[in-house]
C-alpha cells in the first residue's frame, strides 16, 4: 500500500519537472536572452586569459575563488574521513594474483603519471585540467594498493607525508592568490594583475592558470588517495 | 519536447525511488549517486547546442557550445565524489557499530 502512494507522489513531482522543462524549452516573448554572460566567455575569454580552453579559463580565472571553495570541499571530506576511519590495523587483500597482473601494473605505473602530468600541464590547451590528472594520480596510488596490498605503502609515514603534500598543494594556491593582491589587483587576479599572458596556444602562456592548475592537480590526488586509503581498512 | 530532458527525469526519480523505498544503506548512497548523475546529464543538456564545437578555441569556429555549465558540472562532480565518499565512511561506522545496513532495524536497536 505504501509503494503505491509513494509512487503516485512520484508520479506527480515528476510531471511537476515536466512541465518546468517545457517551459525553460519554450520561453515566452517577455523573458530576455540568458546566455550573454557565457557570449562574452566566448568572446573575449581568450584574449582576457590567454587560455584557449574556455572551461579552464572560467574555472581558474573567472572563478578561482570558487574552484578554491572546491578544494576546500576535497580538503574537508578528507579530514572527515580520517577522523571516522578506525586507526586499527590493515590486513586488506591477502589475495595473490597471476605474474602478469603483477608485471602489467608495474609495467602501467609510470604511463599513468605521464598521463596525468600531461593532463595537468596542457590543461589550458586541452581537456583535461587540475582535478583529471589529480584523479588520475589517485589511480595509481589504487593499483598499487589493490595489487600489492598496503605494505608496500609504508602505512603512517606515507600517509602523513602525503596529507603534507595536500597541504602545501592549497597553500600554495593560496600563495599565487595573494601574489595578485600584492601586484595591486584583486585576490587570484590573472591578466588585470599584470602576469604575463604569453601567446595564446602555446605551453607556457595564461598566466597564473598552469600553476594554479598544479597545485590543484596535486591538492586533488593527495587528498583522494588518502581517502582510498582510509576507507580500504579492514577490521 | 526533447528526450533527453525526459530521461533526465526519469533518471532523478528513480533515484528519489531508491532512496525513499529501500532499507539498504549502501542501496540508499547509490540513489543519491544516480540522483547526482542525472542533475549532470541537465547540466551538459543546458549547454548543448545544435552543431556546436567544444569550448577550446584553437581554430576558426563557428558555434560554440556555452562553457559555463560545463565548468558547473565539474564543480558538482568533484562534490558529489566527495560527498559519496563521505556517506560511505559513515555506512562503514554504523555497520561496526550496530552490526546491520538494514535502517529499521539500526532505528529498532536505537530504542
Amino acid at each position: 500500500m505504501r509503494r503505491i502512494y509513494i509512487l503516485a507522489l512520484i508520479l506527480i513531482l515528476a510531471s511537476l519537472l515536466f512541465f518546468t522543462f517545457y517551459d525553460l524549452l519554450h520561453p515566452t516573448e517577455f523573458e530576455t536572452d540568458k546566455t550573454q554572460i557565457s557570449d562574452y566567455y566566448i568572446e573575449h575569454g581568450v584574449k582576457e586569459t590567454g587560455a584557449i580552453n574556455l572551461v579552464t579559463a572560467i574555472l581558474f580565472d573567472y572563478r578561482a575563488f570558487d574552484t578554491l571553495g572546491e578544494a576546500t570541499v576535497i580538503f574537508i571530506a578528507v579530514s572527515a574521513i580520517s577522523l571516522l576511519a578506525t586507526k586499527e590495523r590493515v590486513l586488506v587483500s591477502n589475495t595473490n594474483f597471476s605474474p602478469i597482473v603483477y608485471q602489467g601494473i608495474s609495467f602501467i605505473i609510470p604511463f599513468l603519471y605521464i598521463l596525468a602530468f600531461y593532463l595537468i600541464f596542457y590543461g589550458h590547451l586541452s581537456p583535461g585540467g587540475g582535478f583529471t590528472g589529480g584523479v588520475v594520480i589517485a589511480t595509481t596510488f589504487v593499483l598499487l594498493k589493490m595489487t600489492f596490498g598496503i605494505r608496500y605503502s609504508r602505512e603512517e609515514k606515507s600517509l602523513q607525508r602525503r596529507s603534507l603534500i595536500e597541504s602545501c598543494g592549497a597553500i600554495g594556491f593560496i600563495i599565487v592568490g595573494i601574489l595578485g593582491i600584492v601586484r595591486g589587483d584583486s585576490f587570484l587576479a590573472n591578466g588585470q594583475a599584470g602576469f604575463d599572458l604569453g601567446v595564446a596556444g602555446q605551453l607556457l602562456s595564461a598566466g597564473i592558470i598552469p600553476i594554479l592548475n598544479l597545485f590543484t592537480g596535486i591538492k586533488v590526488g593527495s587528498g583522494l588517495a588518502i581517502i582510498f586509503h582510509r576507507l580500504v581498512r579492514e577490521e | 519536447m526533447e528526450l533527453p530532458y525526459v530521461v533526465v527525469i526519469i533518471l532523478f526519480y528513480l533515484g528519489i525511488y531508491t532512496i525513499i523505498m529501500n532499507k539498504n544503506l549502501i542501496k540508499i548512497v547509490v540513489g543519491v549517486n544516480i540522483v547526482e548523475s542525472s542533475l549532470i546529464l541537465l547540466l551538459i543538456l543546458i549547454s548543448f547546442k545544435l552543431g556546436g564545437t567544444a569550448p577550446i578555441l584553437d581554430r576558426k569556429y563557428e558555434l560554440v557550445v556555452d562553457p559555463i555549465p560545463q565548468a558547473l558540472a565539474l564543480t558538482a562532480i568533484v562534490i558529489g565524489g566527495s560527498l559519496i565518499a563521505v556517506m560511505l565512511a559513515l555506512v562503514i561506522k554504523i555497520y561496526k557499530r550496530y552490526g546491520t545496513l538494514n535502517v529499521d532495524e539500526i532505528r529498532k536497536l536505537r530504542g
